[in-house]
């Protein structure tokens, strides 16, 4: 047995080459793992054995879930909680209906357990019977050519895409997010293996339909059951009307003895060519397990005709749980309104009209008119009634052999917009130049630029005044500091302090970008920015500290410009004026001169008026000069520190967005998008 | 034997109760939450559209609510019983909107008040003409529900028609439970494509857990089958645990299969029979409306605890959301203190401006740069303490109302608060300089504002900057030295945890306004205590 349980796990997408090549020969089922061709004769016999025991276990698990499918109406709940949450969460919130689900969990409990063992062994066994038939088939027509199914160029392109930005995505958005997408690309691929002159048809349906007799009338003979005991039928049955769909139905999980052929010779079937056509169990019935059969077997055909009757068309269950979801998918849809002939003269077309508005409430394009969109149809399964016209559609349909493309796409559309919230949010994201300029700012503010600047200013001018000062003034000053030695007057011996730059504000300014630049960002994405501006930051405030050291630190005095010595000199002869001119009186009071009062006051006016001006006049030469100095040494701090933000934070942010927006074009592609999403 | 005598006191209890009920409130949205609202709402429904009307007034008709899937023929059914169409039927789904409520001309007066369903609006056709303009509809928003009066009911019963339970229309599947929560008898209409789909099952199990009296009609089976199907039907129920509920099968007739007609009376004689039985019996009679009511009265020792579980959960979760708020505010300023001693305010601006004063920069503009410094500090603390309280309740389902998400810009306004703070402080600073200076007296009396810069470098330089305390104690004195930094950190202190108190208020705001407290619990709790009590 566990060989054929090997062939169990088969179902599951493994995706990788050994995967697909074991899917190529998918009628080779019972290949033990030690045998390395996958098809041989000597396996075909070793693997009847356990085949054949897995038939017999068929036959009772088969009972077994005949009578839990009647018995089991309690279990209903019990899937809402494990099968589909959001779904059931979203449809199932009638007052009424949602107290009841607590009741009675240790018999659902038991309940579900006997169900799942029941249901194992009829999968296991199902597997085995699939491989038996395939076996008894594949020989008389293993020959024939299958023509894998051929995406058109832009659907390719847009599936390599998004195998890329699911790959690209993975470090960044976790496994559950993703799941769905990885499923439908493996679902694209194993689809593109198998046939693609055959297209899979699903007749879905609430119970009590008319699925299976519309089954039957397709097929032109009694294949399915059809009962008035609801609900009726129980597991899929698939009729072919052509070869090679074998490795399809497989892919169903349909076991062989379900497989039927249509009759022979009956009008149409050369018609359908290519259809296989598979009667779905309910979805709304109080067995869990059929609407279970049902969601997994939707997945994977490629087309739908949801079958409704005049009583059921408007159910909640059908549109919320199905109809809306699947709304993409209205091109590969069949909706058919079945048992017409319970409705009264203009009735049915009231009924097909009302339909036709609960779709295009449900965001289902009808298709009418030749536009592309969901075929809507009334019929009556029981008297023929409109069969025909279903036949006639269903063959153009199959004929096109476009639906498993579409389907494709569509999946891949739907699939892709569920991933919205993780690429785009609608909204403009990056780094302008403004954000840019603030952290500069900030990151000179952290440092002090601006102060240092004015500091730097004010110790230049300082100077000048000292050097072009007269120097009676500069003799005062010396004396003074002669006087009061070491208290605070003079300028402290800057020690090299550890903490220079404000944290705080580099702090600040960090996450102030990192808000800047997420803005815009889906979540993931996001977190990404943040923790590379997070990464970034660390040891910035250290390196400012040293850049702000080195930036004012080593060129100790500020240089002196070319006119100093000029003002220097030009002090220096007002002094000497005044020297002169006071000697001069002294030497006319001593007599030595003769007495001209004139000339030397005048000199001693002049040295004592023009060392002032000569002050005040480089003071004001002083003052541009000093300015520049000033704004020279902050824009020397700034650009250091604007330049080790740079490396630091701004580049690691710019690229992670670049990352983001790369990914984001790239989602815009896989939605088929000309424009960039945003 | 159920009895149903009611004590006055029990009604007390009762209406306390749902009192109780009413104020409660789920405004956190949790995982149970959206339930808790149902449920509180469905019970507050139950209580007063059904329980304390029932109990308060015992001799009111029997209400018959028919209820079931769209497409079930409920419509068709009512009509058929009263034996003229009351109620619209009709092949488009789903047909009924507007709820009907069928009732002998001598009840009218229990219906037309509020006695029972306050929350519907009443529309009474007095007696339309036969062939006029049928049924006017709601129409603007409003709920309304049609009274009708017909000869042809028995006196002490009314039958209501209601929406469908599964509804594409998602009001009118709360409607139609609220107006079966409200039923003395629950018909359950279904039909035979429909006896195994899930919704109406749900249906039945709930009738069962609540011991509401309760029959169901299989309605729409074909003639051929009759027996097979009723057969069928009755194995499902009878597995369900319902097997004793009164069934009746109504076939499909071909004159009034879809809307417009009647169905002959002989369709429905049993259980227009069955009916009538129930409301002119007083036997049967009391027992069918003791049995519902019972069953309401016990089913709150269940769903009490439930939405008592409830308010403690969106309490618990109140309280994390606190937590976090208070945590992170709690460590930012932690660490505004830290940073303070180690003197990180000194840095940048203000440490060039130190190092340039008193040469090249005056006390003002070192006090100014400061300041600035300072309010820099703060408001990266506030900032980091949001963000972190924002990544806490990111964890926090609960975090996700709209009330809490729906913010202010906090920016721009945190750094006016704080900005305005920080200034006061300078303010006061520069008061107690100039006291001090002034105290000081004699002929050079300081510059008030060298004073104050003084201090505040002392106060927020940390231990980087004892020469400030140095030249302070130069300038007034050891002694006045000390005791205005003491006074100016007291004063930095008080400023300092006051902006944040005030931030973190600002943060809690919403959520206070919210009102989450841990009372509702304990007093629903209470309120069904006393209840049992009573009975």
């Amino acid at each position: 047995m566990t060989a054929v349980t090997a062939v169990t796990d088969r179902t599951d997408h493994d995706g990788g080459e050994k995967g697909a090549r074991a899917r190529v020969h998918p009628d080779a089922p019972a290949s033990r793992p030690d045998d390395p061709p996958p098809r041989s004769d000597g396996t075909a016999s070793r693997g009847d054995a356990p085949a054949q025991t897995g038939a017999d276990a068929d036959a009772d698990a088969d009972a077994d879930a005949g009578t839990e499918t009647e018995a089991e109406v309690d279990a209903y709940a019990h899937a809402d909680a494990e099968g589909r949450p959001r779904d059931g969460s979203q449809w199932d919130d009638g007052l009424i209906a949602r107290r009841a689900t607590d009741e009675e969990p240790a018999q659902q409990a038991t309940q579900t357990a006997q169900t799942g063992q029941a249901e194992q062994a009829g999968q296991t066994a199902q597997a085995a019977q699939a491989a038996q038939g395939d076996l008894a088939k594949s020989g008389p027509t293993g020959t024939q050519i299958v023509f894998p199914v051929a995406y058109d160029v832009p659907l390719r392109s847009r599936l390599d895409e998004f195998r890329e930005l699911v790959g690209v995505s993975r470090a960044r958005l976790d496994s559950g997010t993703l799941a769905e997408a990885g499923r439908v690309l493996d679902e694209a691929a194993a689809r593109r293996r198998l046939s693609g002159q055959h297209t899979v048809v699903a007749l879905a349906g609430a119970t009590g339909s008319g699925k299976s007799t519309l089954f039957n009338a397709l097929a032109g003979a009694p294949l399915s059951d059809t009962g008035l005991r609801r609900p009726t039928t129980a597991t899929p049955i698939v009729c072919s009307w052509s070869d090679g769909a074998g490795s399809l139905i497989d892919r169903l999980g349909v076991p062989g003895r379900l497989r039927r052929r249509p009759l022979e010779g009956v009008e149409g079937e050369s018609a359908l060519r290519g259809l296989v056509l598979v009667d779905l169990p309910d979805h709304d019935s109080a067995a869990v397990q059929h609407r279970e059969q049902v969601d997994r077997i939707l997945a994977l055909v490629d087309a739908v005709i949801w079958v409704v009757d005049p009583e059921k068309y408007a159910d909640a269950v059908l549109h919320e749980r199905y109809l809306r979801p699947l709304a993409g998918h209205a091109e590969v849809m069949f909706v058919v309104l079945n048992q017409v002939d319970r409705l009264p003269g203009e009735a049915a077309h009231q009924v097909l009209d009302d339909l036709r508005r609960l779709l295009d409430e449900d965001g289902i394009a009808v298709g009418e008119y030749g536009e592309p969109g969901a075929t809507v149809l009334a019929l009556s399964a029981l008297t023929g009634d409109g069969v025909g016209e279903l036949r006639e559609a269903l063959g153009r349909f199959v004929a096109e052999q476009g639906a498993p493309a579409r389907r494709v796409a569509a999946d891949l559309d739907a699939a892709a917009w569920r991933l919205r919230s993780a690429y785009a949010t609608g909204e403009r994201s990056g780094l302008g130049e403004e954000a840019r300029d603030d952290f500069a700012a900030r990151l000179a503010d952290a440092v002090g630029a601006s102060a240092a600047g004015e500091a730097a200013e004010r110790a230049w001018l300082r100077n000048a005044n000292r050097a072009c000062g007269t120097p009676w003034l500069r003799l005062w000053r010396w004396l003074q500091s002669r006087r009061e030695p070491s208290t605070g007057r003079l300028i402290l011996p800057v020690p090299a302090e550890e903490e220079a730059t404000a944290r705080q504000r580099v702090e600040q300014a960090v996450r102030t970008l990192s808000e800047r630049a997420v803005a815009g960002l889906p979540d993931p994405w996001a977190q990404a920015v943040r923790e590379a501006a997070l990464h970034g930051s660390q040891g910035l405030p250290e390196a400012l500290d040293g850049l702000a050291a080195r930036a004012t630190g080593p060129q100790g005095r500020p240089p002196r410009p070319g006119w100093w010595p000029v003002a220097v000199l030009a002090q220096a002869c007002m002094t000497l004026l005044q020297v002169l001119g006071g000697l001069w009186l002294v030497a006319q009071i001593a007599g030595v001169l003769p007495p001209n009062l004139g000339v030397p006051a005048l000199l001693m006016a002049m040295g004592i008026v023009g060392g002032p001006v000569v002050e005040w006049g480089s003071r004001l030469a002083a003052r541009g000069p000093a300015r520049r100095y000033g704004l020279e040494a902050e824009h020397r701090l700034r650009e250091a520190a604007a330049g080790c933000g740079r490396t630091r934070v701004l580049e690691p942010v710019a690229a992670e967005l670049l990352r983001y927006q790369e990914v984001r074009e790239q989602y815009g592609r896989v939605l088929g998008m000309t424009t960039v999403v945003r | 034997m159920v009895t149903l005598d009611v004590r006055p006191q029990l009604l007390d209890a009762l209406s306390a109760l749902r009192d109780r009920v009413a104020a409660v409130r789920y405004p956190l949205p949790l995982a149970g939450a959206p339930r808790a609202r149902a449920n509180r709402d469905e019970l507050l429904a139950q209580l007063d559209d059904y329980l304390v009307p029932r109990l308060r007034e015992p001799e009111a008709p029997l209400l018959a609510v028919v209820g079931g899937s769209t497409g079930a023929g409920k419509s068709t059914l009512v009509n058929s019983l009263v034996g003229r169409r009351v109620s619209e039927a009709g092949v488009l789904r789903p047909t009924t909107r507007t709820p009907v409520l069928v009732c002998h001309p001598g009840d009218h007066h229990w219906f037309s008040g509020m006695r029972v369903l306050p929350h519907l609006t009443r529309a009474w056709v007095p007696r339309r003409e036969p062939g006029g303009e049928p049924f006017p509809d709601g129409g603007d928003g409003r709920r309304v529900l049609r009274i009708e009066t017909a000869d042809s009911l028995p006196p002490g019963l009314a039958l209501l028609d209601a929406p469908d339970v599964d509804s594409l229309i998602t009001e009118n599947r709360v409607l139609a439970a609220e107006l079966i929560s409200a039923a003395d008898i629950w018909v359950m209409v279904t039909t035979a494509a429909r006896y195994a789909d899930a919704v109406p099952w749900h249906l039945l199990r709930t009738a069962k857990q609540h011991r509401a009296t309760l029959i169901t009609v299989l309605d729409r089976v074909p003639h051929q089958v009759v027996s097979e199907v009723s057969r069928q039907y009755g194995a499902l129920l009878a597995k369900a645990g319902l097997g004793e509920v009164p069934r009746f099968t109504v076939p499909e007739l071909p004159e009034s299969a879809w809307g417009g007609g009647l169905l002959p009376a002989t369709a429905v004689a049993p259980l227009r029979s069955w009916l009538t039985h129930q409301a002119t019996d007083p036997g049967a009679r009391h027992q069918a409306m003791a049995r519902t009511a019972h069953g309401v009265l016990d089913s709150l020792r269940a769903r009490m605890p439930e939405l008592a579980g409830a308010a403690a959960a969106q309490y618990a979760a109140a309280l994390r959301l606190t937590a976090a708020v208070d945590t992170a505010y709690d460590r930012e300023h932690t660490r505004v203190k830290r940073s303070l001693q180690s003197g990180a305010v000194l840095a940048g601006d203000a440490l060039k401006r130190w190092r340039g004063y008193p040469l090249d920069c005056t006390a003002g503009e070192l006090l100014d740069a400061l300041v600035e410094s300072l309010a820099a500090l703060l408001l990266c603390a506030v900032i980091a303490a949001d963000q972190c309280v924002d990544d806490a309740w990111r964890r926090e389902p609960a975090a996700g109302a709209p009330e809490l998400t729906r913010r202010d810009p906090v920016l721009e306004s945190a750094e006016h608060r704080i900005g305005m703070a920080v200034r006061r402080w300078r303010r006061v600073l520069e008061e107690y300089a100039e006291e001090e200076a002034r105290d000081l007296g004699g002929s050079t009396t300081p510059d008030p504002e060298a004073l104050a810069a003084l201090v505040a470098t002392a106060l927020l330089g940390g231990r980087r900057v004892r020469s400030a305390g140095e030249r302070l104690a130069e300038l007034i004195g050891a002694h006045g030295a000390l005791r205005l930094r003491d006074r100016g950190g007291r004063l930095l202190t008080e400023y300092l945890g006051r902006a944040l108190r005030v931030e973190r208020e600002r943060r809690l705001a919403p959520l206070e306004a919210l009102d989450v407290t841990p009372e509702p619990q304990v007093e629903l709790i209470a309120a069904l205590s006393v209840l049992q009590k009573e009975r």
